[in-house]
């Protein structure tokens, strides 16, 4: 449904997005991840023709986004939920926005319920709570009955309950067969609802691929605990195992514990400790996107 | 009920649902219809709107009644407020566009409507209306006040065209609003340097200029498209003025350049 190639975007000397390339199906969430500074935000603007890519095009089942006839009744785009006046309504808000897009007015109502703000439409957003921006910026995307959601940080200021709305909101839409496409820096939240990761990391793309490729690929691990961990580390070499080693733990990929424990007893090593790690999807993308993170903790 | 799906193509891909430049021009209807209901939504515009009658009904009144002229009639002292109604419109022209960067409904107008063009048409249109209001508004009021300040009406064959330049330099002024708050995109920086400007450099730099350099100042150019009789003077003094429509030409041509600058300026930088 949407096709990314070769984007690229540089601000003098920093190049924000460099030849990003990917895919995003119909009838799936995809989600966005990386970490701050990755150029998640700067993809999607582009995505929008909001930014100007030095390089590349973006197309939406083979028609560029500035070449789209009635944009909002193919995209729903939320980028940034406090996008609005805060001396407005947020009836006259999505009012505004349906006239520009000619989207009959009848829809404005329709979305506000749809979103659960229909007995505040005529509140001023001004008044409204990060949450209720959120929702009307969702609602703002969904005017014009677009085939694809592009999200920018969506369950930002959502309480648990929003949290889990907006899941099932998005879940519904692309059964329904819409695209999803959703940047998250929340990589557990998003590994519950989404089908299909982009990573990126300094504005290149790391892997694109099912949340299952993903998480395979990031093998489990065997951790020992030894005083012996001269021997053991001799004996993984001699078996051509790679091992990362701290203090009295040893811990091995690619190999199960069944294995470790067969070495530790064929070279005489007792084993003080030994057990499985599973690594979680979070931990997975954390991994790949360390040495691509911008601003890290101590 | 027609839903959406009736009402519009909804297979990507087909020459019907790719924009071209003459669906682009039909959509300027749609766009102005947008502009109008973030105009007549706001608060802050009505607030203007009716502080605009209620100076100008209070400077006609006050001059009327502390005036010792007693040729100066309703049908001239209704302009005399208008230098100050076309900077209150020009204000409101600015805000049109940098309340939208302020409050991030730009980026939101542009993703909905890609062709950046088309935007800007909308806006200088309801500029123009807007500064067409603005000065309707005010020299009725204006004339109520005066008349009401005990003058008499005045009213003989010049009010009419006095009342039509007078709304084209309000109008005007809005649009020279608009242009600037498109370039300097910050409400604050645009309106003080819009008046220091047009109250300040003109009055106090124009002196010393040549009549031929003060002819093509905006301000010095665009007051002189009022006529309030014989006593009503411009801050600039010129020896030979030029006429009424050469004038006009010229402070148009001043709002034609801010938005031509404004819109190159829209298309170059990014949409947010």
């Amino acid at each position: 449904m949407i096709t990314v190639s070769g984007l690229t975007k540089q601000y003098g000397s920093r190049t924000a997005v460099k030849e990003l390339t990917f895919d995003v199906a119909a009838g799936r969430i995809t989600g966005f991840v990386g970490p701050n500074g990755a150029g998640k935000s700067t993809t999607l603007r582009m995505m929008v023709g909001l930014t100007r890519p030095d390089d590349g095009e973006v197309r939406y089942a083979g028609v560029r986004y500035t070449d789209l006839r009635h944009p909002a009744c193919v995209v729903g785009a939320v980028l940034d939920p406090r996008s609005m006046h805060p001396g407005r309504t947020a009836r006259n808000h999505l009012r505004a926005m349906a006239a520009v897009s000619e989207i009959p007015a009848s829809r404005v109502e329709h979305v506000l319920a749809d979103v659960g703000l229909e007995t505040v439409m005529d509140q001023r957003a001004g008044g409204f709570s990060l949450g209720m921006r959120q929702r009307l910026a969702l609602a703002g995307a969904l005017l014009g009955d677009p085939q694809v959601l592009l999200l920018d940080e969506p369950s930002n200021g959502l309480d648990p309950d929003g949290i889990r709305w907006l899941r099932n909101h998005l879940t519904a839409f692309a059964a329904r067969g819409g695209t999803v496409f959703v940047s998250s820096h929340l990589i557990g939240e998003l590994s519950m609802f989404a089908d299909d990761l982009v990573v990126v990391g300094a504005g290149t793309l790391l892997v694109a691929d099912s949340v299952e490729a993903i998480t395979a690929r990031h093998s489990a691990a065997v951790v020992m605990e030894t005083t012996q961990t001269t021997e053991l580390l001799r004996a993984l070499a001699e078996h051509d195992l790679a091992a990362e080693h701290s203090d009295d733990r040893i811990t091995v990929r690619g190999a199960t514990k069944a294995q470790m424990a067969q070495l530790a007893l064929d070279h005489d090593i007792r084993l003080d400790g030994l057990h499985e790690q599973t690594p979680s999807l979070e931990d997975a993308l954390l991994e790949m996107t360390a040495a691509a993170a911008e601003f890290t903790t101590a | 009920m027609t839903t959406i799906a009736d009402a519009l193509p909804t297979t990507i891909g087909t020459a019907s649902t790719t924009r071209t430049t003459s669906q682009d021009l039909r959509a300027v209807p749609a766009a102005l219809r947008s502009e109008w209901i973030k105009l007549t939504t706001l608060r802050t515009n009505k607030v203007m709107l009716a502080l605009t009658g209620a100076i100008t009904a209070l400077i006609a009144w006050a001059l009327a009644t502390s005036t010792k002229d007693p040729t100066l009639v309703a049908a001239e002292l209704f302009i005399y407020p208008l230098p100050l109604v076309a900077m209150l419109a020009a204000v409101t022209g600015i805000l049109m566009f940098t309340a939208e960067v302020q409050h991030g409904t730009l980026p939101v107008t542009l993703i909905t409507r890609p062709a950046r063009w088309v935007t800007v048409t909308a806006k200088t249109i309801m500029a123009g209306a807007v500064g067409l209001t603005f000065g309707a508004v005010a020299m009725v009021v204006g004339f109520g006040g005066a008349a009401l300040g005990g003058v008499e009406l005045g009213i003989g064959s010049g009010l009419v065209t006095r009342a039509l330049w007078a709304l084209l330099y309000i109008s005007l002024a809005t649009i020279i609003g608009l242009g600037v708050g498109m370039i300097v995109r910050h409400g604050a920086g645009a309106i003080s340097g819009l008046l220091l400007w047009s109250f300040v450099l003109e009055n106090l730099f124009a002196p010393a200029l040549p009549d031929g350099v003060v002819h093509f100042l905006p301000f010095s150019a665009g007051y002189r498209l009022l006529d309030a009789g014989p006593n009503f003077e411009a801050p600039v003094q010129i020896t030979n003025e030029l006429s009424r429509p050469l004038y006009a030409a010229i402070f148009g041509g001043y709002a034609v350049i801010c938005l031509l600058i404004g819109t190159f300026l829209l298309y170059r930088r990014d949409g947010d």
